[in-house]
């Protein structure tokens, strides 16, 4: 046993304390394990808040690193413990407490599985609707750590959207309650959301107080055939400029829609250059009036066919496969980079545009295929051989990347977060003055730095 | 099979994570280093990489696992992960050469399979009571003593099929081979039963022992190649899976019986799914008797196969099917997992048995024979059978 188990074991059970070389192992990164990994020095699952307070106050102590860690199915090194230390795996947390109808709103444990939990409130009748496309799996914390979404963002927002107040346990062991249950507060600066998107940086999340929304009655699918990539970027602007708000609206090329095809039942044509997948709900009414609003602007705008999925069945193995998309790549590639630049929906024919240049004077394949409708693109570098040509072009193309989606009025991140990935390009959004009164608010949370080291900026966390 | 083939596939890990939702031995344990992805991570790093040593601890997160396919059935890049975790267990093995029972067990099957060998292998034999209630099984004289009374030929032929019993309808659960004879029978499918046939191997590749596998199934495939038939059956979907989807991948390209082995295993078929593809032509009389089907894991080497015995089932008049919540859990026996992780099988049992007493029904479906004997020998008034043998019952055999 290392120090440090005997340590921990001193006020842990043993059989949340693991320390064998291949627990570290497995705890080493996210989804993008190409990029970072760093082995933890203990692996700690905690069942209470009071456990997560007595391993911070042991932390403190002996000014150990600590990287909390949902499902770890981020996609910016956000809970890779590249510094050692104590990762937290916050999963065994995972009750939901209580879903309160007379106030719609729900207060869950941290490590509560998102899927799980939406399943559950939709058998009440309500509704969730961030949805990360890893929500089979990915813990409530973690989504409140990285303001995860999904293709309902653009109807719907994203997990920041939608949290109340939480429980958290604060560097120095203390726990503290933010926020509450009330739909509208207003009591000074709000912690609730300086902590929401923190990833780990101020403290380790244990309960979370979440808002629902009733569960619309009617939700129908459709897809948009596109003649090309441009077409597809016109019809998102204009679908938006026309106040119809799809609940998902999903740019994915025909490349995309081919991988896809091992999910969807029946497989679709493949015609279009470009496809848009969407789903209208709302009211009877609402959606009829949608589709149909749907159909006159594909008619002016001459795409190729706008086709409705009537069966539920079928319909629900298009969003499957939509889930799968991003992994399937690697089916026919070696390695891939996800970026999560978003730009304002005016600008998406720009972008993608600017996406096509960027992918033919790199001479390297850029997949597009992302949330449109909330104008975050996705781009997805993709390598047919790992070398190191192949890594110069990659690194090149997303700087590239990043200033272009900046230059249109974009951002750096819609969804995924900062963490390692993206924390070289900081300063380029937020400026020096931003970045440094960030790190005066990271001191004041945790004066030692052992909350999550390395994130967010570059060298980021040490305070 | 050697874990060499699998160097580029193991690379193609995303990370997705999206195996931890379907592991049943993660659901149990909330810890990332017994998931499919862990799994995978580690064997490339002790076994390719070389970075990691092969210890104690590694063994055990090899072994703890159920090879329920589930992982790879949901795996996004197709990821074959129970081939590369049986290989894995070959290379642990032929360091160690553990004497598990599972291990005695595929040794005593390679020699011919033996009545009774189940029921005294699966559980400890200091106690014999616990052994009573560990598996269950049908009393009585196996299949292959039972088969001379069998029903003559259908009048009328419109198919004619070679029937490959398994070890475990063979030893624990005659019935289900009677009731496949009769249903098939009954339905114009004429069925041979190939002498000789032994087991499909799937003990063998739990274990590790592949060799022992290949074996195996040299032999099940000089008989199956020789027969005369449309198609070949069998009701267990383990054998299924094997014969189907595992034993082409078995011999290389440059292998002679390669094939042999596409031709017979494109005759492979699920037994319901294929009376589900030839249809009945012999009405069920009304079965009103509710029931519920537990989706045996590995059925999902096919959709189709997964839905045949809903479908199948759905033909006879009045039938009431009771669908239980997540049918498609695993109920934790994982062929002979339960005998060497029996609390942790257990537990996974725990949240199954739950799902079926919320439906109330008193009959459970599912065509796996080590799903059948693991949950009714946790089930006080609730049966448990083969889909056909329910159908049997329906035409009042």
């Amino acid at each position: 046993m290392t120090a440090i188990a005997q340590d921990l074991c001193q006020f842990l059970d043993r059989q949340k304390v693991w320390t064998d070389p291949e627990d570290l192992y497995a705890y080493a990164a996210d989804a993008i394990q190409y990029f970072a990994r760093g082995k933890p020095d203990a692996v700690v699952l905690p069942h209470t808040a009071e456990e997560v307070s007595k391993v911070l106050r042991y932390a403190s102590k002996q000014r150990i690193p600590v990287t909390p860690r949902g499902a770890g199915t981020g996609l910016s090194a956000g809970c890779t413990p590249i510094q050692g230390g104590i990762v937290l795996d916050m999963k065994r947390m995972n009750r939901i407490l209580e879903i309160n109808r007379g106030n719609m709103t729900a207060r869950v444990e941290s490590g509560a599985v998102l899927g799980l939990f939406q399943d559950m409130v939709e058998s009440m009748g309500l509704f969730y609707p961030p949805d990360p496309q890893s929500q089979e799996v990915s813990t409530l914390g973690g989504n409140v750590s990285t303001r995860a979404g999904g293709p309902r963002g653009v109807k719907y927002g994203t997990t920041a959207h939608y949290v109340l107040g939480l429980e958290v346990v604060l560097p120095d062991g203390e726990i503290i309650n933010t926020g509450g249950s009330c739909v509208k507060q207003s009591v000074g600066y709000d912690l609730t959301h300086l902590l929401t998107g923190a990833e780990g940086t101020l403290g380790v999340i244990t309960k979370v107080n979440l808002r629902l929304l009733p569960l619309p009655p009617i939700h129908r699918t459709a897809v948009i055939v596109c003649e090309s990539l441009d077409q597809a970027a016109q019809l998102v602007s204009e679908i938006i400029a026309r106040g119809t708000v799809p609940a998902k609206l999903e740019f994915i090329t025909a490349a995309g829609i081919q991988l896809m095809n091992a999910t969807i039942s029946p497989p679709l044509m493949t015609e279009g250059e470009a496809y848009l997948l969407t789903e209208l709900d709302g009211s009877l009414a609402q959606v009829e009036e949608d589709t149909q609003k749907l159909r006159e602007l594909c008619g002016k705008m001459k795409a190729m066919d706008l086709r409705i999925i009537e069966e539920e069945e079928e319909a629900q193995t298009y969003w499957k496969a939509r889930i799968n998309l991003a992994p399937s790549i690697l089916r026919l590639f070696k390695k891939m980079v996800i970026e999560d630049v978003t730009v304002p929906r005016d600008r998406i024919p720009d972008f993608v545009r600017a996406l096509q240049n960027i992918s033919s004077s790199l001479g390297m394949i850029i997949g597009i295929g992302g949330h449109a409708g909330d104008g975050n693109m996705h781009p997805t570098i993709v390598f047919p051989e790992v070398n190191e040509t192949e890594e110069k072009k990659a690194a090149e193309a997303i700087e590239r990347i990043v200033k272009t989606g900046l230059e249109l009025g974009g951002t750096l991140s819609g969804e995924h977060g900062i963490g390692l990935h993206k924390a070289p390009f900081l300063a380029w959004e937020l400026g020096d003055a931003q970045v440094a009164l960030l790190k005066r608010i990271k001191k004041a949370f945790d004066p030692l730095g052992i909350m999550n080291p390395g994130k967010i900026w570059p060298e980021g966390g040490a305070a | 099979m050697g874990l060499e083939q699998y160097e580029d596939q193991m690379l193609r890990c995303f990370h997705c994570q999206l195996c931890l939702a379907v592991c049943p031995v993660y659901l149990e344990d909330l810890m990332e280093t017994c998931s499919a992805r862990a799994r995978l991570g580690l064997i490339h790093a002790a076994f390719v990489e070389g970075s990691l040593p092969i210890s104690q601890r590694l063994r055990e997160v090899l072994d703890r696992c159920l090879l329920c396919t589930r992982c790879a059935q949901s795996c996004p890049v197709g990821i074959p992960l129970d081939d590369i975790f049986a290989a894995a267990r070959r290379l642990v093995r032929e360091r160690e050469k553990p004497q598990t029972t599972a291990d005695e067990m595929a040794s005593a099957m390679k020699q011919r399979r033996l009545y009774g060998l189940m029921k005294k292998s699966v559980s400890p034999p200091e106690d014999s009571q616990q052994r009573e209630e560990a598996i269950h099984h049908s009393p009585g004289e196996p299949f292959e003593e039972r088969i001379r009374d069998l029903p003559a030929p259908p009048a009328f032929t419109r198919s004619r099929v070679a029937y490959y019993v398994g070890c475990s309808t063979n030893s624990l659960y005659p019935e289900t081979g009677e009731a496949v004879l009769r249903v098939m029978s009954r339905n114009g499918i004429q069925v041979v039963v190939p002498e000789g046939l032994v087991c499909c191997g799937m003990p063998a590749f739990a274990s590790g022992d592949l060799d022992t596998m290949v074996e195996m199934l040299r032999t099940n495939l000089s008989i199956l190649a020789e027969q005369d038939v449309d198609a070949i059956i069998t009701d267990c979907t383990s054998c299924g899976m094997v014969l189907k989807t595992k034993m082409v991948q078995m011999f290389s390209m440059d292998n002679e019986l390669r094939h042999q082995a596409e031709a017979v295993s494109g005759k492979i078929w699920e037994a319901t799914d294929y009376l589900n593809h030839m249809g009945l032509t012999s009405e069920p009389s009304p079965l009103s008797e509710p029931y519920t089907y537990h989706v045996p894991c590995h059925a999902g080497w096919s959709v189709s196969v997964k839905n045949a015995p809903r479908k199948l089932l759905q033909e006879i008049p009045q039938s009431r099917l009771t669908e239980m919540t997540s049918p498609e859990i695993c109920c934790g026996a994982g062929a002979l997992f339960f005998t060497e992780h029996g609390e942790l099988s257990e537990r996974i049992r725990s949240h199954k048995i739950e799902a079926i007493l919320e439906t109330g029904v008193k009959t459970v479906v599912t065509q796996c024979p080590f799903c059948r004997s693991y949950l009714a020998a946790a089930l006080d008034k609730v049966t448990v059978m083969h889909p056909l043998s329910f159908l049997a019952k329906s035409y009042g055999e």
